[in-house]
């Protein structure tokens, strides 16, 4: 990647390719976070959770909801967060619960998700209405770093993302609770008969999916200022896509899986046309894949 | 015996005669007008104000039958086409199902082509657009697609002509040109950028952007690059709230310096747009003369209405809505092929000539059957024989503390003279 990102500085100059580079991981940094909790879901529980970007919808019209009765910003933010946390699990116990037990298959799975995202969007839409919306802060502030410029929020969405998922991968790698998600995730079976609850493991695998979820599209709406109940839905296969490509399961893989997808379609611009981008961005997922097909960090060897 | 009979016959006969004639003298037509209205989607600014512009004329039209004793009534009803084709087309067939003659809107180019194709066309329903692209001819309409305001051809040259008139001149100037991948943005741009070097300007672009993307300050960084002398800019308000903070924060956007068209024509700046964004931008939107007696009696209708204020293109739907009412008084018919039929004997170059200030006089001239040539508030229509109007007048507007405010009014035709 620095290599490419040195090559590219030689041929268009540094400023072009500096400034390309700080837009693709501001890109990144929505991918990244966006991505986290639908890669903890699919690696826990195997499933595709196609509503994971109506949860990030939810949570941001929560938060505006909330400011609408006279909070700030951000307190109105933690308020959007927990929402979208306690959603999630609210949704595991009617209908991810049960279809699990009844050993659903991957496919029923799936088509549920879909349905539960379009009732998910429906359903902001009915109380907030298709109205285009303004979250209302400031989004033309920038930081100049020398000859190239961020927006402040943007900024602060990459710093809070970074965070975050270091926090999450760290978790998962070194908390008692992280390994037993890894354990769920492994065997469900085994992980039960080794003294695991796994029922409590996967409740709090997602109030930590929903709360990213939430997390995730509040920053996202805060930085680009203004949305309609579809953008959480627009932005999902970029997400699925910083998933896979980064290794399902894995925190870190989905900051990397962002990083690659958001670089690759800001430095295309330096060369194409930008209404090439996100073509641009789904080849370098297909050429990832067929060189590495478990993705950048997945495990080396086929799971059982 | 036998002449009783026929005598009596005679007398049925006379009756059935006497009332069937009656009864036709007496059938008033019942029209409907469908309204295709934007209220989600990227052009919802636009949805309140068409909406209120088609009640309006049917309200008028309808005071105006009554008063001049011909029998037609007309009732308008809506259905929200959420910017997207799909929507579009089951909202027209909807209206359709509902019994709607004519169907006035929608405002993006895909709807209507969805609509012509899906539905309109077959049923003989006329519907009149908004939506300015040029893509929209590129259907066979079979006579069914009308539009009251001036396509983007039309549009293009008004836009060479405001940044023109801003820079004192095209020969040497750079302009930078973005637009949102759409057949709309495509076609402004591209007769926009040819009408600009062939008058010796020099274009840097077209820049183009998806609208679904996350970022787009790779996109706007493009359109500052080289410090050029102005920028075109074809955008939607939705996307141009993103698109807009992205051209601030690169630190060398000047908003006065930008141009936009019709589609970003807001009488007030939404809250969602940046004002470092558009203050002191200006733009081009079909224009309506303001200085004419029909112009005060439909701005009167708006302002006694209350609720939306005027918006881009409102006069264009109510002249579509009174159009339509024309032309079925003249068919004595709601069946849509009628009304498609008689669009242009209602609007006969060369036929005596009507206004809204005699629009009572207008229908019992069409009521008695004859041709005439209907000018609307926005002007003489003379429709083309591809469905739009040869009127070629277009307002040149500034931003001026967050409002629409029309500086100059323009006729395209005559640019590029």
């Amino acid at each position: 990647m620095s290599l490419t990102a040195l090559v590219l500085a030689a041929v268009v100059g540094p400023v072009a390719a500096g400034q390309a580079t700080l837009n693709g991981l501001v890109a990144a940094g929505y991918f990244a976070l966006g991505a986290v909790g639908l890669t903890l879901v699919f690696g826990v529980l195997r499933l595709v959770n196609f509503a994971h970007g109506d949860m990030l919808t939810f949570g941001t019209y929560v938060t505006l909801g909330v400011t609408a009765l006279g909070l700030p910003f951000w307190p109105a933010a933690a308020v959007g967060v927990v929402a979208t946390a306690v959603l999630a699990v609210l949704l595991d116990r009617l209908i991810w619960e049960p279809l699990r037990r009844a050993r659903t298959s991957t496919l029923q799975l799936f088509l549920a998700a879909t349905g539960l995202a379009i009732v998910l969007r429906y359903g902001v839409q009915f109380f907030a209405t298709g109205q285009v919306r303004s979250v209302g802060l400031d989004t033309t502030s920038s930081v100049d770093i020398g000859p190239w410029h961020l927006g402040t929020l943007q900024l602060a969405v990459m710093l809070i993302g970074l965070v975050t998922i270091v926090l999450a991968g760290l978790g998962l790698r070194y908390t008692r609770l992280g390994k037993e998600m890894r354990a769920v995730s492994d065997n469900i079976a085994l992980a039960e008969v080794s003294g695991i609850d796994t029922r409590r493991t996967i409740r709090i695998t997602w109030l930590a999916a929903g709360g990213l979820a939430g997390l995730a599209g509040i920053l996202y709406a805060a930085a680009i200022g203004s949305i309609n109940p579809n953008f959480g839905f627009t932005i999902l296969l970029s997400l699925f896509a910083a998933a896979i490509l980064g290794g399902i399961g894995n925190a870190y893989g989905a900051l990397a899986g962002g990083i690659v997808i958001g670089l690759a379609q800001e430095w295309s611009t330096l060369f194409f046309n930008p209404r090439w981008k996100p073509a641009v961005g789904f080849a370098i997922l297909i050429l990832t894949l067929l060189l590495l097909p478990r993705g950048i960090m997945g495990r080396g060897k086929a799971r059982a | 015996m036998i002449g009783n009979k026929f005598v009596a016959a005679m007398l049925a006969a006379g009756l059935a005669v006497a009332s069937w004639t009656a009864g036709a003298q007496a059938d008033p037509v019942n029209l409907t007008i469908g309204k295709l209205l934007e209220v989600t989607g990227p052009l919802s600014d636009t949805g309140p104000s068409q909406d209120k512009a088609v009640k309006l004329a049917v309200q008028f039209a309808n005071e105006q039958a009554a008063k001049a004793g011909v029998q037609i009534t007309a009732k308008d009803i809506g259905a929200d086409v959420q910017g997207d084709p799909q929507a579009a087309l089951s909202a027209a067939r909807s209206l359709v199902d509902q019994g709607a003659s004519c169907l006035i809107g929608p405002s993006i180019t895909p709807e209507s082509i969805a609509i012509a194709n899906g539905v309109t066309i077959r049923k003989r329903v006329t519907i009149w657009p908004t939506g300015t692209s040029m893509r929209l001819r590129t259907i066979k309409d079979e006579g069914t697609i009308f539009r009251t305001v001036p396509p983007d051809s039309l549009q293009a040259l008004a836009l060479v002509a405001a940044a023109e008139d801003k820079l004192g001149g095209a020969s040497g100037k750079l302009v930078s040109v973005i637009y949102r991948n759409e057949p709309y943005g495509e076609g402004l741009a591209k007769n926009f950028s040819s009408a600009w070097q062939a008058k010796g300007g020099k274009i840097q672009g077209p820049i183009v952007f998806d609208p679904a993307q996350a970022t787009f300050d790779s996109e706007a960084g493009q359109v500052v690059a080289n410090n050029p002398d102005a920028y075109i800019i074809i955008d939607y308000p939705d996307t141009y709230a993103k698109l807009g903070a992205a051209l601030v924060r690169t630190g060398k956007f000047d908003p006065t310096k930008g141009f936009v068209a019709d589609a970003l024509a807001l009488s007030t700046v939404p809250n969602n747009i940046p004002p470092q964004a558009i203050e002191g931008m200006r733009g081009t939107e079909g224009g309506t003369p303001t200085g004419t007696d029909a112009y005060k009696i439909f701005d009167s209708l708006w302002q006694k209405a209350g609720g939306a204020e005027h918006y881009s293109l409102d006069a264009n739907s109510f002249d579509a809505a009174t159009l339509c009412f024309l032309a079925a008084a003249q068919a004595k018919s709601s069946d849509p092929g009628a009304i498609t039929d008689h669009i242009r004997s209602v609007t006969t170059p060369g036929a005596p000539k009507f206004y809204l200030t005699n629009l009572a006089d207008a229908l019992k001239a069409v009521d008695s059957g004859q041709k005439i040539d209907y000018i609307g508030v926005v002007g003489a229509f003379d429709f083309a024989d591809n469905g739009d109007p040869t009127i070629s007048l277009f307002d040149i507007f500034e931003y001026q503390k967050g409002k629409l405010v029309v500086i100059k009014q323009i006729d395209a035709a005559r640019v590029t003279e």
